[in-house]
Order: structure tokens, then C-alpha cells, then sequence
């Protein structure tokens, strides 16, 4: 049953895969492996759509591996017709010194560690973290146990703690999971929840891989593995890893455009930034800042790489302003009067408890021996180096996404009706680690990389 | 020396990330059986999924903090809610016996201040380990 939870997902991974390369057809190994690690993603949350879609238009039991199936025949031969003549004949495996194939190894034996904690983890709490069985894994069950009236899954009768108005990408693929194994087993979210965590990992390797270097890209994924915090939120079955690791894809992809200048490679950022408004309610600021950010820096002569963007957004955020206009009940968030919410934003007092949190959180984040996020600050200062001009319009293109991110996060806090330290000692740490994997990439994809410092004599 | 320096804080990075992921590793070993009392209250529920004519709509969910003079610790009962919530999914639980098909789970002097307090309004389907149904006779 566990190898099969996981093969169930395998046609959409490909789906998601054969997509991406038909829109950015680079064939180097490391582009590829990007490719294949974006594609889970991806074709999960194609996956998911497509079974949003025949719920809406059939509500019922629907062969959803019979659907994913026939959609894979298809793109295959797509590919098969476009990839005819091609110069596969390029493509070479990668040559690494030894101080590389090092760094690799550290990374796997990392892996290790971290999956067989998660096995462990995944035993002792077969049913996840609190919100993966009250809000996720629920919202499954109503979509699995009766198909034809899964719209209950959003009634505003449901107790606001189960949150009816959160996107359904998550449970969507649970239940279609369910439904092709013939039984409500655990292991079809934990096996979901462990492919974002491992793609997450491919992500970062691949993309730094391709702005810097194999050692510098082994480096950052073993920063991200290490961070215990990060693996045991991938298989507490909660939508966290999702809309991380889409944040996460969006902006290694922006990033990637401005290095490689591919405007099609946008579209795929406007996919991704778009399926993190579908798997949580924080992706959809991501949607808004990335905009921003991209809108502004469109002024100056890209105006029409912003367009792929705005294309790629589309489909995902189609169906979740339908999803959201035509279902999703008022979010607790903005459940308060716009007195309140005036009364909130003058209060200063709540400006200085988020900023407290912010700075205690930034002691305590990840679950290293130490603060990682001051000792990745401390280390980027001594492995200083000047950016190049070239690469600073990206630089700071993500570090605003980030950054402004990040504000959104804290404004929320600002205006929440919740109690406001029960609010932020509730997902602080979640938001940190939602903008983590981006942080570490703009780090590692910034500072000296481990074949310089070895290079170079004292 | 400023070379060496880099190369002392890239060998200590790796040497704290695999304390970190080890360390992580080691404290899973020996966890205890969380899950176990998911299941527990699951099993607890179902003969209450069982007995409730109605399998999809709104039913009412009564806890302890229905029951008047009773104290109560609020976030188990909340979590209580929540998992009652899950097990019984696709019924949608509000919470107070505010519907005609209500599910309780009292303790028993929870149960008897809540049936002093609703004497005549309900049929009481008691079922095991103090989950009872609770049938609106009539309108209040």
C-alpha cells in the first residue's frame, strides 16, 4: 500500500513534467532534474484542477487515473513529435571534482537521516499534524465519502477551526488518491506530503544548480534538508509544504528568467506563484506581491515577459475566484468590522508584539542546535561577494518578493480578529517557513560558492 | 587567514546541519503513539455514525461546555469538537444540541446537568463510553 500511495501520483508527476519541457525544452541534466522536480508540482496541481473541474461538472465518482492516464498518452506524443531530431545528442552528464561529489554525498546522507525521521514521525502520528486531520484531511473526507455533495465541504454551517474557506489542492488529491486505491488510507496524504518535501530538495538543487554551482546547490539543499522544522511539516499532511514549496518554485523560476532572459520560463513562475493561491489563502498574497513586484519592474523593458507571467497565472486563478465567488465562506480573517480593523491599525502596541515574535522566532526557527537564520546571515557575511550589475535587477527583484511577502504576513496580524499572540504563536513559525526555501536560495544563489574558496591559495 | 576563515564556516555548517539532522532523527525514536488516540476517539464515535439516520446535513454536537455548572478545560473540548468533526465527516457538526440529530459526548455529571437542564426536549439514545444521540421531541 505505501509504494502504491506513492505510484498513484506518478502520472500527473509525468503530466506535470512533459508540460513544463514542452514550455522550456532546455536538455542540460540539471534543467531536467529541475524539470522533473517542478513537475510534481505541477502535475499535482493540474491533478487536482481537473478533478475540481469534473466535480463541478459531474459531481460523483470519478476514475481519475483513467483521466490522468489518457491526459499522459496525449502529452507523450506531443513530446515524441516535438522532441523528433533534436539534439539529444548534447547532452552529457555533469564532471564534478571531488570536493563536489563531497558535497553530494553530505546531501544524501542528510536525506537519509531526514527520511527515515519522517518514517518514524509518520508511525507514531499516522493521521498528521492537528490542522492536517482538521482542516485537510477533513475536507478529503467530505469530498471521498460523498462525492456528489462534496460542496458541503465549504458550508458556512462548518465551525470556522475547520476553515471551509481554504483551497482545496490538498484535499483534492487525497480524495481522487482514495478513490483509485479503493480505501481511506493515511498514507495517501502522507505520501503527498513527502513528494513537496523531496521536490522542494530537487528544486533547490536544480535552481541553484543552474545560477552557481554543483558544490554552492549541494550546500543550500543541505541547509534546507538539515532544518528539521521544515521535513516534519512536509509529512505532518498539511497544506504548508504546498504553498511553500510553490512560493518556493515561483520565485527560483522568476530568478532563472532574469539569468537565462526565456520570457516562456515566466509562464511557468505565473503557474506555480498561482497553484500556491490554490493550495493555501498566503499564496494568494503571493499572487499579489509577485505581480507587483513584476509590474513594476515591466516598466523597464519587459513588459511583455510580465504577460507570460499574467498567462501562466491564469488557469489557477481562474479557478480560484470561481472556487472562492461560488463556495468559500467569508474567511475568519476579515471577520471583523472596518471600526475594528481602523481601531487595530492605530493600535501600536500590536505592531511591537508581531515585531517581538518576528525577533524571537528568528532565535528559535528550524529546530537547528543554533538560530540558522542569524547563522545563515553570519555566514553569507564572511562568504561576502560583490554581486555582479548584471545579476543585481534579479537579486533584488526577489529579495523585494520576499520582503513584501513577509509585510503581508504581518499585516494580517496587525487586523486579525484572533487573539493576537494565539494568532501568531499559531503560524509564526509556519510563515517563516513558508518564505525559508526562497530565502536560501537568494542566499546560496549570492554568496561565494565552496569551489572559489578551495580554488583560491591562502 | 581570511580563506581559512571561509573554509572553517562552510565545515561548520556542515558539521551543524548533520548534528541537526541527526539530533532530529534520534529524538524520533522513541516517540509514543499520538496517533493512537485519534483512533481511539474514531472508534468511539462510529457506533453514534451508525445510529444516526441521517447521513449528509447539519447535525448539532453538545460537549461539556453545553452542560450548565460544569467546568471544562476549553481547549480539549475544542479539539474534541474538531476530531468529532472529522470522524463524522460529511455530517456537518454545529456546535449545541441545535439541531434535530445532536451527537454528545459527557461525561456523567455533564450528562445529568445537561438532562436537568432539557428535561422533556429530547429523545436520549445512550450509546458506550458516554457518547449519547440526542432527538429534538419538538421545537423549544
Amino acid at each position: 500500500m505505501t509504494v502504491t500511495s506513492f505510484l498513484i501520483f506518478l502520472p500527473a508527476i509525468l503530466i506535470g513534467s512533459l508540460l513544463i519541457h514542452l514550455i522550456w525544452p532546455e536538455r542540460s541534466a540539471l534543467a531536467l532534474f529541475l524539470k522533473f522536480s517542478l513537475g510534481i508540482g505541477a502535475g499535482l496541481g493540474i491533478s487536482s484542477i481537473l478533478f475540481f473541474l469534473s466535480l463541478l461538472i459531474a459531481p460523483g465518482r470519478v476514475n481519475m487515473m483513467a483521466v490522468q492516464l489518457a491526459l499522459l498518452v496525449v502529452f507523450i506524443a506531443i513530446v515524441i513529435l516535438r522532441e523528433r531530431g533534436q539534439a539529444w545528442y548534447r547532452f552529457k552528464s555533469p564532471t564534478l571534482s571531488r570536493l563536489q561529489w563531497g558535497l553530494i554525498g553530505a546531501v544524501l546522507l542528510a536525506l537519509v537521516f531526514a527520511i527515515l525521521a519522517s518514517v518514524n514521525i509518520y508511525n507514531s502520528r499516522p493521521q498528521g499534524a492537528f490542522d492536517a486531520w482538521s482542516i485537510w484531511n477533513r475536507a478529503a473526507r467530505f469530498i471521498y465519502r460523498d462525492p456528489q455533495n462534496w460542496r458541503a465541504t465549504t458550508s458556512p454551517d462548518l465551525y470556522w477551526g475547520t476553515h471551509a474557506d481554504y483551497p482545496l489542492l490538498v484535499p483534492l488529491n487525497v480524495a481522487w488518491g482514495w478513490e483509485t486505491l479503493g480505501t481511506e488510507t493515511q498514507r495517501v496524504p502522507f505520501a503527498q506530503g513527502l513528494l513537496f518535501t523531496l521536490a522542494s530538495f530537487g528544486v533547490m538543487f536544480a535552481s541553484v544548480g543552474l545560477t552557481r554551482t554543483s558544490g554552492q546547490a549541494s550546500l543550500a539543499t543541505f541547509v534546507l534538508i538539515c532544518t528539521p522544522f521544515f521535513f516534519e511539516t512536509g509529512i505532518g499532511q498539511i497544506s504548508d509544504i504546498p504553498v511553500t514549496y510553490f512560493i518556493f518554485a515561483a520565485c527560483a523560476l522568476i530568478y532563472l528568467y532574469f539569468q537565462l532572459d526565456y520570457a516562456p520560463i515566466l509562464m511557468i513562475a505565473g503557474f506555480m506563484a498561482g497553484l500556491s493561491g490554490w493550495s493555501k489563502n498566503e499564496g494568494l498574497l503571493m499572487v499579489a506581491v509577485s505581480v507587483v513586484v513584476l509590474a513594476v519592474t515591466s516598466r523597464k523593458k519587459m513588459f511583455k515577459p510580465f504577460l507570460w507571467y499574467l498567462v501562466g497565472l491564469a488557469i489557477p486563478m481562474a479557478v480560484i475566484v470561481y472556487f472562492k465567488i461560488a463556495f468559500a465562506p467569508p474567511s475568519d480573517l476579515f471577520a471583523g468590522s472596518s471600526h475594528d480593523t481602523l481601531t487595530k491599525i492605530v493600535d501600536f502596541s500590536r505592531y511591537w508584539i508581531i515585531l517581538k515574535s518576528l525577533g524571537q522566532e528568528t532565535l528559535t526557527f528550524g529546530g537547528w542546535p543554533f538560530s540558522i537564520l542569524i547563522g545563515l546571515a553570519v555566514y553569507a557575511v564572511v562568504m561576502y561577494t560583490n554581486i555582479p550589475s548584471d545579476s543585481r535587477m534579479r537579486f533584488f527583484v526577489l529579495a523585494a518578493i520576499i520582503l513584501l511577502q513577509l509585510l503581508g504576513y504581518c499585516a494580517i496580524y496587525v487586523i486579525t480578529p484572533h487573539d493576537l499572540e494565539w494568532h501568531i504563536g499559531t503560524s509564526l513559525s509556519r510563515l517563516v517557513l513558508q518564505l525559508y526555501p526562497a530565502g536560501v536560495f537568494l542566499l546560496f544563489s549570492s554568496i561565494l560558492e565552496p569551489e572559489k574558496i578551495f580554488a583560491q591559495k591562502a | 587567514m581570511r580563506l581559512n576563515l571561509k573554509k572553517i564556516f562552510l565545515a561548520l555548517l556542515v558539521l551543524a546541519g548533520f548534528f541537526s539532522v541527526v539530533q532530529s532523527w534520534l529524538s524520533t525514536l522513541n516517540l509514543n503513539q499520538g496517533g493512537a488516540a485519534i483512533d481511539a476517539w474514531e472508534a468511539r464515535l462510529m457506533p453514534a455514525k451508525k445510529a444516526l439516520p441521517i447521513k449528509r446535513g447539519v447535525i448539532g454536537y453538545v460537549g461539556e461546555w453545553d452542560a450548565p455548572g460544569i467546568s471544562y478545560a476549553y481547549w480539549d473540548q475544542e479539539s474534541e469538537y474538531l476530531l468529532a468533526q472529522y470522524s463524522l465527516a460529511p455530517l456537518i457538526l454545529k456546535k449545541g444540541a441545535v439541531e434535530e440529530w445532536n451527537v454528545a459526548v459527557l461525561s456523567e455529571p455533564a450528562f445529568a446537568a445537561w438532562q436537568k437542564a432539557n428535561q422533556g426536549k429530547f429523545e436520549i439514545i445512550p450509546l458506550k463510553h458516554n457518547v449519547y444521540l440526542f432527538h429534538r421531541l419538538a421545537n423549544p
